[in-house]
C-alpha cells in the first residue's frame, strides 16, 4: 500500500456529544451547499430563460451538493464502521443458515455442501498433482528431444558429408557411361 | 412596446413550458405499458459471431466478417469475470468489437461464461496459466501465427497484463481498457472500503463461497448512489419519449442488471493480493507458482484511461506504462468520460477506437 494514503482511522465513536457535534455539521454543509447551489442558479434567471431550464438548474445544482455530501459519507470512518458491522452480521447470517442447512440435510442422509466442498477440493488437489506431474514429465520430454536433435545433427554432418564427397564420383561414373 | 414584450414573454413561455411538458408526460404515459417489452427485446450483442471454443464455461466467440480478414494476428478481447462480455458489442454504433471487425482484424471474445457453485475453487492461476493459455494456444493453430493482440477490458485487463507478464513471448500487442493496475491509491471508493480493516474478505469467501452478483452490484450502485438512485430516474423519466434515448438507457441498463457471481477464490485473491497489499505494482503478485514481474512486458502496450472514470480512477490505471519493460507504450485518456462510457460511449465511438484501431493496425500483420 502507498504509504501517503493511511488506512483512515476508525475514531472512537462512543463519544456522543463529539458525534452529535459532526453529524449536525455534516447535515449543516449539505444544506448550505444545497442553498447556495439553489441560489446559483436563481440569480442567472433571466425572464427570457425558460422556466424548466431554471428548474433543471435548481435541481441539478441541489444534486450536486447531495452528491458530494453521500461521496464524504461514504468515505467517513463512521461508514466504514457501519460497514464492517454490517458485513460481520451478513457473514454470521450465512454460517448460521449454512450450519442449519448442513444439520437438516445430515438428518436426512442427504449430501451436505460441506461434503460437496471436500469432494471438489480433492479432485482439485488430484488435478494439481497430476498438472504438476504431466508439466514435469513434458519438460523431460522437451529436454530429451532437444538432446536428439543435437545428437542427430552431429552424427548428421560426417554423413553428409560423405554424400558430398560421392556426388563428384557418380558424376563420373555416369560421364564414362555416356 | 418593449416593456410589455418584456412583461408578457415569461408568462407566454412558462404557458408554453407548461403545455410541452403536459404533452410529453401524456407521450410517457403512453410509453409505460411497451417499456417491459422492450427491455426484454433487448439483443445482447449486434456483430455476427460463432462460438468457435469451449472449455468448462468458457466459450471463445468468433466475430464472422464478410470480407476476409485484412490482417492475420488475431485479436483476442479478454472480459472481466465481473458482468458479461456483450457491453463491448452492445448495441449498432456503439459496439467496440464492431469497429476492429469493420477494419479488418480477425477479431474473438473470450466469455468466461457464469461459475456455478462448484467453480468457486477456481483461482487466477486457472484463469490466466490454465484457461487462457489454452485459449491462445488454441488461437495460434487455428490463426497459423505465433502471437496474438490482446485487448482487456477492466478485471481482464489486469488479467490480460498479468498473462503477457507470465508470458511474454504470446502476446504481440496489449491494450488496456481501464484496467486497475496500482491500487495504492484511495481515489475509489472500492479502495476504501476493501481495506483489511474494514474488510475481511476470508471470512466473506468462507462464508459465501462464491461472491454473490447481488453484493457486487450493490457496490456498484453506493459507488455514485445520488447519480444512480435519484438521478439516472429522473432523467430517464424526462427523455423516455426520446427513442434513441430510450433505446441506448435499455440497453446499457439490462447489462447494468445483469450482474454474474464472482469465484470465490478469484475474489479473494484479488481483494487480499490487490487491493489490500497492492502486490502487482510490487512485483510480488503470485499466480500459481509463478510471480508476477511487469517490467517482462515488452510488447508494444496501449493504455486507455477515462477521466471520470468512478470505478477504476486513472490514478489506478496510469501507472502500468511505467512499470513495464516495453520501449513502445502510449496512454491515451478519454476526459469526461466514465467506466462504461469509455467503451460505448458516442465520443469513444467517434475520437478513442478508429485512433487504437490505427495504432494497432500499425503494429500488426
Amino acid at each position: 500500500m502507498d504509504a501517503r494514503f493511511g488506512r483512515p482511522k476508525i475514531r472512537n465513536m462512543s463519544d456522543p456529544a463529539e458525534n452529535f457535534t459532526k453529524q449536525s455539521a455534516a447535515f449543516q454543509k449539505i444544506w448550505l451547499a444545497s442553498m447556495s447551489k439553489l441560489m446559483q442558479a436563481a440569480f442567472t434567471f433571466t425572464p427570457n430563460s425558460a422556466p424548466p431550464e431554471l428548474l433543471r438548474q435548481i435541481r441539478n445544482g441541489m444534486l450536486q451538493a447531495l452528491a458530494g455530501a453521500w461521496d464524504e459519507f461514504l468515505r467517513s470512518p463512521q461508514f466504514q464502521a457501519s460497514m464492517k458491522q454490517w458485513m460481520e452480521q451478513a457473514v454470521a447470517f450465512r454460517k448460521m443458515s449454512n450450519d442449519f442447512m448442513s444439520k437438516a440435510r445430515k438428518a436426512v442422509q442427504a449430501p451436505t455442501s460441506g461434503d460437496v466442498d471436500a469432494i471438489m477440493l480433492s479432485v482439485r488437489h488430484m488435478e494439481t498433482r497430476i498438472l504438476d506431474r504431466v508439466e514435469e514429465l513434458s519438460r523431460q520430454v522437451h529436454e530429451l528431444q532437444s538432446r536428439a536433435g543435437q545428437v542427430q545433427t552431429q552424427s548428421a554432418s560426417p554423413r553428409r558429408a560423405q554424400k558430398n564427397l560421392r556426388k563428384p564420383l557418380r558424376a563420373k561414373k555416369r560421364a564414362k557411361r555416356s | 412596446m418593449n416593456l410589455i414584450n418584456d412583461f408578457t414573454n415569461p408568462w407566454l413561455q412558462w404557458q408554453q413550458a407548461a403545455v410541452d411538458e403536459t404533452l410529453n408526460t401524456a407521450q410517457r404515459m403512453r410509453l409505460l405499458p411497451s417499456l417491459l417489452e422492450r427491455a426484454r427485446q433487448i439483443r445482447k450483442g449486434v456483430t455476427p459471431s460463432e462460438v468457435v471454443h469451449e472449455e468448462d464455461r468458457l466459450k471463445l466467440i468468433h466475430y464472422v466478417s464478410g470480407k476476409p480478414p485484412r490482417y492475420r494476428t488475431p485479436l483476442v478481447f479478454v472480459y472481466a469475470l465481473v458482468n458479461r462480455p456483450y457491453i463491448l458489442d452492445l448495441k449498432i454504433g456503439r459496439s467496440v468489437v464492431a469497429n476492429f471487425v469493420e477494419r479488418g482484424f480477425d477479431t474473438y471474445l473470450l466469455d468466461w461464461g457464469v461459475p456455478a457453485d462448484a467453480d468457486r475453487y477456481l483461482t487466477l492461476d486457472d484463469y490466466i496459466n490454465g484457461y487462457m493459455v489454452n485459449v491462445m494456444d488454441y488461437l495460434c493453430e487455428r490463426a497459423g501465427m505465433k502471437k496474438l493482440n490482446v485487448l482487456g477490458y477492466c478485471m481482464g485487463g489486469t488479467m490480460s497484463a498479468m498473462f503477457t507478464a507470465l508470458h511474454p513471448k504470446r502476446v504481440k500487442n496489449l491494450i488496456l481498457l481501464a484496467a486497475p493496475i496500482d491500487f495504492g491509491t484511495h481515489d475509489g471508493l472500492l479502495n476504501v472500503w476493501t481495506q483489511s480493516g474494514n474488510f475481511d474478505v476470508d471470512k466473506f469467501v468462507d462464508a459465501f463461497g462464491n461472491c454473490p452478483a447481488e453484493f457486487l452490484q450493490a457496490a456498484f450502485l453506493l459507488l455514485r448512489p445520488v447519480q444512480n438512485l435519484l438521478q439516472k430516474p429522473i432523467d430517464f423519466y424526462e427523455r423516455m419519449h426520446e427513442e434513441k434515448y430510450l433505446e441506448d438507457f435499455l440497453a446499457t441498463e439490462a447489462w447494468l442488471q445483469d450482474n454474474i457471481p464472482v469465484p470465490g477464490e478469484v475474489y479473494r485473491e484479488f481483494v487480499k493480493y490487490l487491493y489490500q497489499q497492492n502486490l502487482l505494482t510490487n512485483g510480488r503478485m503470485p499466480v500459481g507458482k509463478r510471480i508476477v514481474k511487469l517490467e517482462n512486458i515488452t510488447c508494444p502496450v496501449l493504455n486507455l484511461v477515462a477521466g471520470e472514470d468512478d470505478l477504476v480512477p486513472c490514478g489506478q490505471s496510469t501507472p502500468f506504462n511505467d512499470l513495464v519493460g516495453s520501449k513502445d507504450r502510449k496512454s491515451l485518456m478519454l476526459q469526461g468520460s466514465g467506466h462504461i462510457g469509455l467503451a460505448i460511449g458516442g465520443r469513444a465511438q467517434r475520437e478513442l477506437w478508429p485512433q487504437v484501431c490505427d495504432w494497432l493496425a500499425q503494429r500488426t500483420n
